[in-house]
């Protein structure tokens, strides 16, 4: 296999038939208990009337966006974006705020709820299995899949093959990559012939969601010291002030007292 | 010659048998956090991988902060526009915000997966993270606090030279504390910034670290008549009423600039169509500007209200509970979560539908009551409302 520079997932929903042998390939793999799975599959139910109907589901998966909302909301860094792909948590620091959680507008990181000060509870979610990937495995999940609705490889190799998909079945492809600029890009790719939305997907700019409280953030230095400078010249002034009519009315006093 | 304005209440409560309740509170509090601490969060919360942040955070974080800012509003009005008349209000409002503070950080110690960890915040940084600065902000501003308020405990100790020596340095003390405030008081409405998709149009928009901050004005207002009338309930002290009053004229100037950025914000956003169209969203919305808002507004421009006791300290409390179902609405409320149903299966958060567990709001009322316990004993044994030392009140 030739070197990755960017890895990135290919799920497409119309291949995927809800077996959910890809959570049990990374629970085995990664050794995680099946109720905290990384990866867990919804089944959207039947949509349509007769005789025009569908089915679905997605896999989700944390989606390693380019610009990962967690790690501009961490206060302590525990969150990195690799430069060839994924977003990988350090538990060595993370402090349990559940910030990322909240950030995160997939819901993909997951707590340890049930363990205490002692047994340590952290943030759990997907690491793009490095163990394999930089062994010239494939990740655990998409090695499984029966019906190749997952797929692993370069990202822009990833995506000209789902746009030749839906260029070969434009009938049963939405036009649109979900993750190609989704949040300022994601490495995790759908393909799907529902709405996006139905399968759970959030609406996203292709600018990134933490860019607005990224750019409150870079003003804040400037803004303090600007803002201390103001409140001192105000003090400053107010005390000049007071004491300059504080002297007249003394001096005025004096000249009474004289007359 | 100096006039006693001062105003006597007709009646008083006994702060005694309050002590024996606030205890008891504090004991259920401490017997759930060490069972928080052995088992887990689970075990006592209704926290769910969907909903990751509750009561706690809602309460004792934006609540507590928000209730805090009393303490800014005071150093800047006395010290910065040296509106000396309004000395005796200062240092009880230093003591609740530094109170408010404490219980801030106690509550975030049982609420962090790893409290044991918090100082990572001051070796770890991630620059870009509103909640670094908000760290970094409240561990800096409760020691301003603690220095602010050092005076009154050197001269309950009668350490007088000390008191003098610190009344001396004061003011870049004063100035980076009101600078503090401003950052992280706005900063609150900014953790909210990254959570576009969640947060309901009504009340997410860029500005929110600007309502945020004007919001915490007329809270501290509100705080400060709060505070100063109650403990004049309980504690042998006079009610300085006339300064109340001034402070009331303020209220509903901070208001009305609040409630025009507000919907200015809005229509310029295009949200306007979701303020009678949304079903709850609408009505907690209109609550909050109506019970936050307006009727306070309207109370405070009232000459006659301001003037009674008992009408400043309704007006003060109808204002700060819309102000706080504000803090609630933004972290809580109308916080929509990634859709649960097909993005969630059950057994990864069977609590769907977030609501506080009742041992979650009895560590928030434990932590409150030994606040309250607290200032009542400053009240007892610090010169609190003692103005035998005008030179160097709170730090003067």
């Amino acid at each position: 296999m030739t070197e990755i520079k960017h890895h990135a997932y290919l799920f497409d929903a119309t291949r995927c038939i809800d077996c959910r042998a890809c959570m049990v390939a990374c629970s085995v793999e990664n050794n995680i208990a099946m109720d905290k799975t990384r990866i867990w599959v919804a089944g959207i139910g039947i949509k349509g009337e007769y005789p025009n109907l569908e089915r679905g589901s997605m896999v989700y998966h944390c989606m390693h966006c380019e610009h990962p909302d967690c790690m501009s909301a961490c206060p302590v860094g525990a969150y990195t974006k690799a430069e060839d792909g994924p977003v990988i948590y350090n538990p060595e620091v993370c402090i349990g705020c559940r910030y990322c959680m909240n950030a995160c507008p997939f819901g993909v990181p997951h707590f340890d709820y049930d363990k205490g000060i002692i047994d340590g509870a952290f943030i759990d979610k997907c690491t793009f299995c490095p163990q394999r990937i930089y062994n010239g495995q494939e990740p655990a999940c998409v090695q499984t899949c029966p019906t190749d609705a997952l797929e692993y490889g370069e990202r822009d190799e990833l995506i000209v093959k789902a746009r030749a998909r839906i260029a070969a079945h434009p009938d049963r492809y939405i036009d649109h990559i979900y993750g190609e600029f989704e949040n300022g890009g994601t490495s995790y790719l759908i393909l799907s012939h529902i709405p996006f939305n139905e399968l759970g997907l959030p609406d996203l700019p292709a600018e990134p969601i933490s860019e607005v409280s990224e750019k409150v953030m870079e003003m804040t230095i400037p803004f303090a010291l600007s803002w201390g400078a103001v409140l001192s010249g105000v003090a400053a002034g107010v005390h000049l002030y007071n004491k300059n009519k504080e002297e007249k009315t003394a001096a005025e006093e004096n000249t009474e007292a004289t007359k | 010659m100096k006039l006693n304005l001062t105003v006597q209440p007709r009646f008083r409560l006994n702060f005694r048998p309050l002590v024996w309740v606030l205890l008891a509170l504090m004991g259920i509090a401490f017997v759930i956090a060490m069972i928080r601490f052995a088992n887990g969060i689970g075990p006592v919360t209704n926290l769910s991988n969907a909903y990751p942040w509750g009561f706690w955070i809602s309460f004792d974080l934006f609540t507590g902060v928000a209730i805090g800012s009393g303490a800014f509003v005071m150093a800047a009005i006395v010290y910065i526009f040296e509106l000396k008349e309004f000395q005796p209000l200062l240092r009880p409002s230093v003591l609740t915000g530094f109170l408010g503070y404490i219980m801030v950080v106690v509550a975030l110690l049982v609420d962090l997966g790893h409290p044991e960890r918090i100082w990572y915040m001051m070796i770890h940084t991630n620059h870009t993270s509103v909640l670094l600065e908000i760290g970094i902000c409240v561990m800096s501003y409760l020691t301003v606090l603690a220095i602010e308020f050092a005076p009154v405990i050197f001269e309950g100790l009668k350490w007088e030279k000390w008191a003098h020596l610190l009344h001396k340095f004061i003011m870049p003390f004063v100035i980076l504390g009101v600078v503090l405030s401003t950052l992280h008081q706005s900063s609150l409405g900014s953790l909210l910034l990254i959570e576009p998709t969640k947060l309901f149009p009504l009340w997410w928009t860029p500005i929110l670290p600007i309502e945020f901050f004007i919001s915490a004005i007329s809270i501290g207002m509100g705080m400060i008549i709060l505070e100063s009338s109650l403990s004049s309930l309980y504690f042998k002290r006079g009610l300085e009423l006339h300064l109340l009053e001034k402070l009331g004229r303020a209220v509903p100037v901070a208001l009305g600039i609040y409630l025009l950025v507000k919907f200015v914000e809005i229509f310029i956003a295009g949200d306007a169509h979701f303020l009678f169209t949304s079903g709850l969203m609408s009505l907690l919305f209109w609550t909050e500007i109506l019970v936050g808002v307006i009727i306070p507004m309207a109370l405070f421009s009232s000459k006659r209200i301001r003037q009674s006791a008992n009408g400043i300290l309704i007006s003060a409390i109808i204002l700060l509970v819309g102000m706080i179902l504000n803090r609630f609405n933004v972290s809580w409320f109308a916080v929509q979560h990634a859709d649960p149903i097909t993005y969630l299966p059950t057994f990864m958060g069977n609590n769907i539908h977030y609501w506080p567990s009742l041992s979650e709001v009895l560590v928030s009322v434990g932590i409150f009551s030994a606040g309250i316990l607290v200032f009542g004993m400053a009240a007892k044994y610090l010169p609190l409302f003692d103005n035998e030392h005008p030179q160097h009140a709170a730090g003067d």
